[in-house]
């Protein structure tokens, strides 16, 4: 099976049913998306698919293949620089624990790529509301999606 | 209960990897022999267990501490780079590894706590507040020393500064340059700390050392370890605690690909394979027959009406007394408000559920587990194995949350059991389910209270009865039957650990349990607070903030009932009671200031406020809240904190932000109940957590007393439940003495 993350085509070989969760953490080697309830409950997978947010656990392989995925390690630029939405959690100093950060970022990274610097309160209520933080970093995570909102460019 | 130099020196020289600083001069000192050693094979500077300069400049940490979230790296490194004299983002902090002496970086085993490594009771900033300075600045000393022998001046004409020594002429050398002369120098012991006046870092915001690594995935959780050869086993657990596999059909399993081996054990049937998907691919298959169990069909509804039942009693151990409680309560010129409170069985439910790999060999056993306590781990698996402790070595990733959970040992011995019989690194990691159904819960608890108030609303007496699971006693049966001799070596050092609370109540094995209900700061005449312990196969455990995390719903909960019963103001009524306790009155006055606290809210809102101190940090807030289409909804919630000198303010102010949502959480909607001895939450669908959408709007302040710095990863929490209780009241007139609060209103409120 080939899938496309993060630019690079990989070929893995497992059952079609298996969670791209798994694949992508002992397949393809990349632990930077985590594993925090495996029923949709909770965010911390979040990766996204042809540039929406999708929570990995619950997504079969199979219905994935050629679809451009990122994950968290693919959002930074190729010379290393932070994606601003990563950037901004680092100003708001966001991360406690950290475990459910690559999740929140994924899916403020797909909010703001529509959003833009438009985006609400209400627009983050609406999309951020799947992603559970433990350590209670909302109110941080909030700051942090306008920062990097203003940071980004007008639109063309 | 913070450290002085004696003591300091003293743990120091307790810990297994060496000591600290030197302690008796010249070369028989072995702390001396070690750093000349360390500086001989690699050039580096390792003056104590803390801290390592390498020849390239680089500036290691060694965390005696772990980090689950609460910024113990970041606050150290700004200690130690205080006072060495070097950017903070040149420190790079790591946990340490139990009982590994790893002289690539200088590292040792670091007990400091009463001869554990263990992080828990917000304790690592006010326990490392001298030993980290003072590691910073003997190397600065030290460094200082090297650079003038160097250059064959005085060391007064030296200065250290951003990682380097600069002579009055100009010349420098980096402390890397310096590391090999200072490693030569005879350890300084007794250096000049800065005074707080004088602290750059220490008091600044700054940008928490583990930030980058958290928003690129880099950080290395437990599940994210990398291990030749490491396989994965899903362990499909008992439905109910402790029962045992009588019979299990794997034979589809076996079959499928990657797996290795299906075998029952004593905690479950262990489905081995080389991926963690392909071992829970293959446990779907396998079915089991469970019978026995540790329980005895508990049920805990049943459970908390029996602990009501006792409040009819006296308690069995009296904590404190003070006057005459009974004749105060049987005046006819006084008002008795007599009440019961109760609060549910809680799960920590950290964002990483248990994780652990171990790798068993001759003399030779190796534990990654992110933990709060690498010694209780050590001492568990080596039961397990039947090994010394001292051949268990336990490395500590990064830890997704903690919350006290991870200071129990069940998930390392569990691994530690299946790795025993495969011949290689096996990982365990628990599923969402269950790891909130394993326990080691906050005690389900009820208390009784009562208060006197006369014609003038002066409050003559308070009484509380709690009755609750003792944390301490159960550590005698922790673990369930199956181990009970692992507990009492650690039962016995928490207790020493523990002293200070056990030497203030005279009964140490229950003063967990009454904590935040003693030595209240509220002037009233006549107080009791008595206690009766409840048991149960259940096992209870620390939950961030603990006893506080019910007492202080109580607790101030009842005192607004004791205002509205003398007609007074909430807030005044507080304030003019504790006006001999200047710190819990400096964070209520200002938590009124920002709230603006008596300014009207509009109809269907109200204003609750709650002070209480806890781990030696005192907390003030205001909650404001209303019931919007029968959901208890938080507006916004003021915060007023007091934790001596904020050696980080941000950090200061995420763990109260942090502690609030997660008390919220537990206040709103959480529960664990059983029935028939099995859990019936699960998921976060079954014990929720609050959301963005839910989180209010949150607004701290410091109040700076200028005292020693005291811990802010628990205080933030106890005072949040009671000041939305409070606040419900004057939104509904309806007064909720029961958590979840959604629940007791559903029953109560909506009436
Ligand atoms: S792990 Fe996928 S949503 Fe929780
Ligand atoms: S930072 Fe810990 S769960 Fe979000």
């Amino acid at each position: 099976m080939k899938l496309l993350i993060n630019g690079k085509q990989v070929t893995v070989d497992v059952p079609d049913d298996t969670p791209l969760l798994w694949v992508i953490r002992e397949e393809v080697g990349l632990t930077g998306t985590k594993f925090g309830c495996g029923k949709a409950l909770c965010g911390a997978c979040t990766v996204h698919v042809d540039g929406k947010p999708k929570r990995s656990c619950v997504t079969a392989v199979s219905s994935v293949q050629d679809k451009p995925i990122t994950t968290i390690e693919g959002l930074e630029a190729t010379d290393g620089t932070l994606h601003p939405v990563q950037a901004a959690w680092v100003e708001e100093n966001v991360p406690q624990c950290g475990f459910c950060q690559s999740g929140q970022i994924m899916a403020a990274v797909a909010l703001l790529a529509k959003k833009g610097k438009t985006v609400t309160d209400e627009d983050i209520d609406a999309a951020m509301s799947g992603n559970i933080c433990r350590c209670g970093t909302y109110p941080r995570i909030r700051k942090a999606i306008k920062r990097a909102a203003n940071a980004m460019e007008e639109p063309k | 209960m913070s450290l002085d130099r004696r003591t300091f020196l003293q743990l120091a020289a307790l810990s297994s990897g060496g000591l600290l600083l030197g302690i008796t001069p010249g070369c028989a000192n072995p702390q001396q022999v070690r750093m000349e050693d360390i500086a001989g094979a690699s050039g580096r500077f390792s003056p104590n267990v803390f801290l390592t300069i390498t020849p390239d400049d680089r500036v290691f940490l060694a965390m005696n501490k772990s980090e689950m979230g609460q910024g113990v790296m970041t606050g150290a490194a700004a200690m130690i780079a205080e006072e060495l004299e070097v950017p903070l983002e040149k420190i790079e902090p790591f946990h340490t590894a139990k009982n590994e002496f790893r002289t690539s970086v200088g590292e040792a085993a670091i007990e400091t706590s009463a001869g554990m490594q263990i992080t828990g009771g917000s304790s690592s900033t006010p326990e490392n507040w001298v030993p980290m300075r003072t590691a910073g600045a003997c190397a600065r000393e030290m460094l200082v020393l090297a650079a003038a022998k160097t250059w064959g001046v005085s060391a007064s004409e030296c200065t250290a500064k951003a990682g380097a020594v600069i002579h009055t002429d100009g010349r420098k050398l980096t402390y890397g340059e310096l590391s090999k002369t200072a490693a030569s120098i005879p350890l300084v012991e007794n250096p000049k700390l800065k005074k707080p006046g004088e602290f750059n870092l220490i008091g600044s915001r700054v940008t928490r050392t583990d930030a980058f690594d958290k928003v690129t995935g880099r950080a290395v959780f437990g599940a994210d370890v990398r291990l030749e050869d490491l396989h994965n086993a899903y362990v499909i657990h008992p439905p109910t605690m402790g029962a045992q596999a009588s019979s299990f059909d794997a034979v589809e399993a076996k079959k499928m690909t990657g797996v290795l081996d299906v075998f029952a054990f004593e905690r479950g049937v262990a489905v081995v394979a080389k991926k963690y998907w392909q071992a829970r691919a293959a446990a779907a298959t396998v079915k089991v027959e469970w019978s026995g169990g540790l329980l005895n069909g508990l049920n805990s509804d049943a459970m908390m009406r029996d602990q009501i039942k006792q409040l009819e009693e006296s308690g069995t151990h009296t904590l404190e007394a003070e006057g005459d409680v009974d004749d105060a309560l049987e005046r006819d010129d006084v008002t008795v408000v007599d009440v019961v409170f109760d609060a549910p069985f809680l799960a920590h439910a950290p964002m990483e559920t248990q994780n652990a790999i171990v790798w068993v060999r001759e003399d030779d056993v190796r534990v990654w587990t992110p933990n709060q306590s690498p010694t209780i781990i050590a001492e568990g698996v080596a039961r397990v194995v039947g090994v010394d402790m001292s051949d268990v070595k336990v490395e500590t990733p990064m830890l997704g949350g903690g919350f006290g959970r991870k200071a129990a040992p069940d998930f390392a011995c569990e691994a530690a059991m299946i790795a025993k019989r495969v011949d290689k690194p096996v990982r365990v990691i628990w599923t969402r389910e269950y790891d909130t159904q394993a326990g080691y819960y906050r005690p389900q608890a009820v208390a009784r209270m009562r208060g006197a108030i006369d014609k003038r609303g002066n409050v003559l007496a308070y009484s509380y009865h709690g009755v609750s699971q003792s944390i301490f006693r159960d550590m005698s049966s922790m673990m369930g039957a199956m181990y009970p001799e692992w507990i009492p070596t650690i039962g016995k050092r928490l207790m020493v650990r523990a002293g200070v609370g056990f030497l203030e109540t005279g009964s140490f094995a229950d003063f967990l349990a009454t904590e935040g209900v003693t030595k209240i700061p509220y002037a009233i005449p006549n107080v009791r607070v008595e206690y009766t312990p409840v048991k149960t196969s259940l096992p209870v455990m620390f939950w961030r903030s603990v006893g506080h995390s019910f007492n202080g719903f109580m607790k101030e909960v009842f005192m607004d009932e004791l205002a509205i019963a003398a007609k007074k103001d909430p807030y005044t009524f507080r304030r003019d009671l504790i006006k001999d306790s200047p710190r819990d009155l400096a964070v209520l006055n200002k938590v009124a200031e920002m709230s603006n606290w008596g300014e009207p809210v509009e109809d269907g809102w109200g204003r609750g406020i709650a002070v209480h101190k806890s781990f030696g940090t005192y907390v003030a807030e205001v909650v404001e809240a209303g019931i919007v289409d029968g959901r208890i909804k938080v507006r916004k919630v003021w915060c007023a904190v007091d934790c001596g000198i904020a050696i980080n303010p941000d950090v200061v102010h995420a763990q109260m932000e942090g502690g609030i949502v997660f008390g919220l959480s537990a206040a709103i909607d959480q529960k664990i109940e059983l029935k028939d001895g099995v859990v019936q939450q699960g998921n976060f669908d079954s014990y929720p957590m609050i959301r963005m959408f839910e989180s209010p709007k949150i607004e701290v302040a410091i109040v700076n007393s200028g005292e020693d710095p005291t811990g802010v990863g628990e205080p933030g929490l106890p005072p949040v439940a009671p000041a939305l209780s409070n606040a419900l009241y004057q939104a509904t007139g309806v007064r909720l003495r029961s958590m979840p609060m959604q629940d007791a209103w559903d029953k109560e409120g909506a009436k």
